[in-house]
């Protein structure tokens, strides 16, 4: 139980990764841009992978009529967000400890992984209602208006993992530092809950 | 072993291809970039340009008491030295002059072998700069001496109307696009 | 075992592949590809080449920036000419760069880059250049490729045997090729000989920021000053100049700067004169002379008209300088990686003339001289030479070096380039140009450290060299690979102007250190605006100035109203874009100046002069973006007397 409580502080510890490093990335290459326009989308906020990525996204976006890219004070995401994570961690950490002090029972653990899932599988399902929102709310005296072959008109909200092809560019969209961090502290939230009930097992029997 | 016979197998092939593949061709000119050395570039000299002014090269080609000059101006490979931007000024052996040269010698000149040789003596027939006679009286006025392309002085003298370069009489003037011939009856040995 | 016959099996399909007989295509079989030749100078799309090559523009005023090996033309900088392309010259922040003494001058004619050196080695700091008619030395960026600073050089007349630098970029300097009065005056010309005298002069370059000041000049005897070179190495701290006309001949110099059988090479000893200086040395002299500095900052540059010039009297310095006699009129002189060696190349011999740092240490120590010219020692001919190479060609002109020992003299009058060895003199290699080489140029050539792979030869005359484009062609480059014993001739280029000299450098010293914008937040320009947001129209009595900003696809404001005839209209263009290579361009119709270009981050500012009235239109002169076309304005001009009321919007709304 002892090292199931120290696995679940250091999983939960990696939450707060996410305050240093971005959590996920857009890229955009296209021929004119041999170094790609990036986007880092850090869990308070987005920034441009070199200095002026963001705004020359914006201005290539203003052709076909997307909006600019959202300031921390645009998006409620990216005061909450941080909130969560900051109480997800303390949370984790806490039960370590208990863990550790063999308090409480694993179960905990796989409580909070079973929660983190479902903040993650929002958190992503809100990041996709924003590429899609982002990438065909399109403003209507937009300068260049395209049509795709059936005659709706062409969106372009970026893959949300994985790429895809728009118009000239190719976006590619995948986890970053962060995010990784993310997704390792979950799965080592999972191993503490089993090394804790095994170790509950083995004592008991 | 066995490395040994395949690499010289791998050579064996790419010789052939090499071979297959190597463009053939004869009297093509335009080739000395890549054929290398042997060759005997014309540079300048191969210029078809048959509206400019005739240069100091094309006047003495299309001269025939200069046949021989220009056979060892050939024979020396310096033709593209006479059709220079120059100035120059070129003292001209008649045909007459090199057969006055002992018997033998201009033959033996001829020769490839004694191709440098024969370089020297025909530059030093060559001055750079440009003198007309009136240009070469004056050196001769102001004792001054002239410098041929070989790095040797020539004494100009005047007798009367008749002007001499390194003892040999000047007996016709011809002007050159870049520069100037004068016919000489001698030809200046060192 | 194994993998050793699946390596030679792919290397003999590659090759099969490769020598399926590509040239029996399209190329018309030049025999190029038989032998590699092609291979070697083709660089494939997107892909780049190894060298930098700054090639002199001569009579353009400019410089050309080409590649290596492809010989491809990258950037033409302006220097000493104004240039349209880019509104050098034309707009008001860069019209002071060729102010000079005699006032604003349009052009002049640039001879001899050279690229900045720590330690004898290049380091792509600054490139130097010289203008050589009213008499200029400039120094450009080698980060963001633009003239950043030109001084005018007093008391000089053709300054030819400039701007070579010393080995850790002290001085650059600037020699005069006519020897004139000094100070100038109004007197006989054949009273020439005796009275003229040639400036040499050191200009000092500071360290952090490249600003030139002239240190001091020399006063030498009235002979003409062809070239120069910096000793290096154990030499570092000397100077060589060759010098013509040593009979101070004032008419046909053909003919009378022909008549010593040698002229000298001047070795000055820099330092020494630069101790006594230090020490108060010199005499302070009046001279007019403009020095123009460019600040990055405020994309504008300044002019400022100095006054003073300190002398030095070469007798007052004893142990500074002395003559090395060198035949017939020499034009190079080039100084060897070691900075043993000094080569002149006398342009009316068949030979090549070497001298011996060291002999001629050795021969100043025993005080052995052969006379002296105007109270400056001679040293004796056969003290100091090192050895003559019997080239067997006519009209030698410049060497370079390869860094393996060995060297490469051009000869103009035998059109070639020929390969000989330090030490033992003796001819390895020599292959004709087409045609009349002037210079040569092997990257680093003129350094303790050659990158000899290339060597550049600068013909003069092109003939038939390419297609024919009337009376007037470009000159003619080849590129030679010097990285085996003999020479290969690669390719041909034609080149922008008359490249007179070149210097070079491997990318790799450069390409990480471009720059690709100016930062708008870093723009200090007193007319700038750090957002379209800032834009404005502002009247001062006649003058009105307009803050513009562009960004894709449009100007800020685009409509403006209330200019009238006779005003003075000033165009402050910032380019508002951060992205690199997105440049937008201004111009107005009827508009008596140039176009400008402005740089991402940039301001720069164009004078119109409206003299009609009317409703005229501008444009974007850069085809920044798809919507480039629709990158325009108007702007009403009413008459003089007219009260319409100074307005400027964007899409009708006020900014």
């Amino acid at each position: 139980m002892k090292r199931a409580g120290i696995i679940m502080i250091i999983g939960s510890s990696m939450l707060l990764g996410l305050f240093v490093f971005p959590m996920w990335n857009i890229r955009l290459g296209a021929p004119q841009y041999p170094e790609p326009l990036g986007i880092d989308i850090h869990v308070n906020g987005l920034k441009g992978e070199s200095e002026f990525d963001i705004q020359n996204i914006d201005g290539l976006n203003h052709y076909i009529g997307m909006k600019t890219l959202p300031k921390p004070d645009d998006m409620w995401e990216f005061s909450v967000f941080p909130k969560v994570v900051w109480l997800m961690a303390g949370l984790g950490i806490l039960i370590g400890i208990l863990g550790l002090m063999g308090k409480i029972s694993p179960i905990l653990f796989l409580v909070w992984f079973v929660m983190m899932s479902i903040l993650g599988a929002l958190g992503i399902y809100d990041f996709n209602l924003w590429l899609v929102d982002y990438g065909t709310d399109l403003d209507p005296n937009a300068i260049l208006k395209l049509v795709n072959p059936d005659g709706t008109p062409m969106q372009y909200n970026p893959p949300l993992l994985g790429h895809k092809k728009l118009l000239n560019f190719d976006a590619f969209s995948y986890p970053r530092t962060g995010g990784i961090l993310l997704g390792l502290g979950m799965l080592l939230s999972l191993v503490s809950f089993f090394l804790g009930r095994k170790a509950r097992l083995v004592s008991k029997s | 072993m066995k490395d040994k016979i395949l690499n010289s197998l791998t050579l064996l092939v790419l010789s052939a291809l090499i071979w297959s593949c190597t463009p053939q061709k004869e009297g093509d000119s335009s080739s000395e970039a890549s054929t290398g050395t042997d060759s005997h570039p014309m540079g300048q000299a191969s210029v078809v340009d048959d509206v400019s002014d005739p240069n100091i090269l094309q006047v003495a080609i299309s001269s025939e008491p200069h046949s021989t000059l220009v056979a060892a101006v050939q024979a020396a490979q310096i033709e593209h030295v006479l059709v220079n931007a120059g100035p120059l000024t070129v003292f001209a052996p008649v045909n007459e002059a090199f057969d006055a040269l002992p018997e033998g010698t201009l033959d033996n000149l001829l020769k490839p072998e004694n191709k440098g040789d024969l370089a020297t003596i025909i530059t030093r027939h060559a001055a750079p700069g440009s003198f007309d006679l009136n240009a070469l009286k004056r050196e001769a006025e102001k004792g001054r001496k002239i410098y041929m392309a070989t790095g040797d002085y020539l004494e100009v003298t005047v007798d009367g109307d008749n002007v001499s370069i390194g003892g040999a009489k000047i007996v016709g003037t011809v002007a050159a696009s870049n520069g100037i011939i004068h016919v000489i009856e001698k030809v200046i040995l060192p | 075992m194994k993998t050793n016959i699946i390596k030679n099996i792919l290397f003999i399909s590659a090759l099969a592949f490769l020598f399926s007989c590509g040239q029996a295509g399209d190329r018309g079989g030049n025999g190029a590809l038989s032998s590699n030749i092609a291979e070697k100078v083709y660089v494939a799309p997107g892909e780049r080449d190894e060298q930098y090559a700054f090639l002199s523009g001569g009579y353009s005023g400019n410089l050309t920036v080409y590649g290596l090996p492809s010989g491809r033309l990258f950037k033409e900088i302006p220097v000493f000419s104004q240039f349209p392309t880019s509104g050098y010259g034309y707009s008001e922040e860069t019209k002071p760069m060729l102010n000079t003494s005699f006032g604003f001058i349009p052009w002049d004619d640039l001879h001899h880059p050279d690229i900045s050196q720590t330690n004898g080695e290049l380091d792509g700091r600054w490139i130097f250049a010289n203008g050589n008619n009213t008499p200029r030395i400039a120094r450009i960026s080698l980060t963001t490729f633009e003239t950043e600073e030109i001084i005018e050089v007093p008391n000089s007349a053709g300054n030819h045997s400039s701007s070579f630098i010393t080995e850790n970029t002290e001085y650059v300097v600037a020699g005069t090729r006519f020897s004139v009065p000094v100070p100038q005056k109004d007197m006989p010309i054949s009273e020439y000989k005796a009275n003229f005298k040639g400036a040499l002069t050191f200009i000092a370059v500071d360290q952090e920021h490249g600003h030139m000041d002239i240190k001091f000049q020399l006063l030498m005897p009235g002979f003409n000053y062809d070239l120069s070179h910096p000793g290096r190495g154990k030499s570092h701290g000397w100077f060589f100049f060759s010098t013509y006309n040593t009979e101070e001949a004032n008419s046909l110099l053909e003919v009378n700067a022909s008549q010593n059988d040698k002229d000298f090479i001047a070795a000055i000893n820099w330092k020494k004169i630069e101790e006594y200086v230090n020490n108060g040395g010199g005499t302070k002299m009046p001279a007019k002379f403009a020095h123009n500095v460019y600040d990055e900052s405020t994309h504008t540059a300044t002019s400022t008209m100095k006054n003073e010039v300190l002398t030095v009297n070469p007798v007052d310095v004893p142990g500074a300088i002395y003559f090395l006699p060198t035949p017939k009129s020499p034009h190079g002189c080039d100084v060897d990686p070691n900075g043993e060696y000094i080569i002149g190349s006398g342009k009316l011999s068949a030979n090549i003339t070497v001298h011996s740092f060291d002999k001629m240490l050795a021969a100043i120590d025993a005080e052995k001289f052969d006379g002296d010219a105007y109270g400056i020692p001679i040293l004796n001919y056969d003290d100091v030479l090192a050895g003559s190479v019997q080239s067997g060609g006519l009209g030698p002109l410049h060497t370079e070096f390869d860094g393996k020992g060995n060297a490469y003299t051009t000869f103009f009058i035998s059109s070639e380039v020929v390969k000989w060895k330090l030490g033992t003199w003796e001819v390895v290699d020599r292959k004709p140009t087409y045609y009349s080489v002037g210079h040569l140029m092997i990257p680093g050539g003129n350094s303790r450290k050659p990158h000899g792979k290339y060597l550049v030869a600068m013909n003069k005359i092109t003939k038939d060299r390419y297609l024919p484009t009337g009376p007037e062609m470009e000159h003619s480059a080849q590129i030679y690979d010097i990285s085996g014993e003999k020479m290969e001739l690669l390719y041909d280029f034609p080149t922008h102007g008359e490249p007179h000299y070149a210097a070079g450098c491997d990318a790799e010293l450069l390409v990480n250190n471009s720059k690709k914008i100016y930062r708008i937040d870093e723009n200090n320009h007193p007319y700038a605006i750090k957002s379209p947001a800032e834009a404005r129209v502002e009247r001062d009595g006649k003058e009105v100035h307009i803050y513009m900003s562009t960004i894709r696809s449009h100007f800020t404001p685009d409509n403006i109203e209330g200019i009238k005839v006779g005003d003075k209209v000033y165009f402050h263009i910032t380019n508002h874009e951060q992205d690199f290579d997105v440049p937008h361009g201004f111009s107005m119709i009827g508009q008596r100046t140039s176009e400008i270009l402005v740089m991402p981050g940039q301001t720069k500012t164009s004078l119109w002069e409206p003299e009609r009235v009317g409703v005229w239109p501008f444009y974007c002169t850069d085809f920044c973006s798809a919507l480039h076309q629709e990158m325009q304005g108007y702007i009403r001009v009413s008459p003089a007397n007219s009260n319409i009321e100074l307005s400027y919007t964007l899409d009708g709304d006020d900014i």
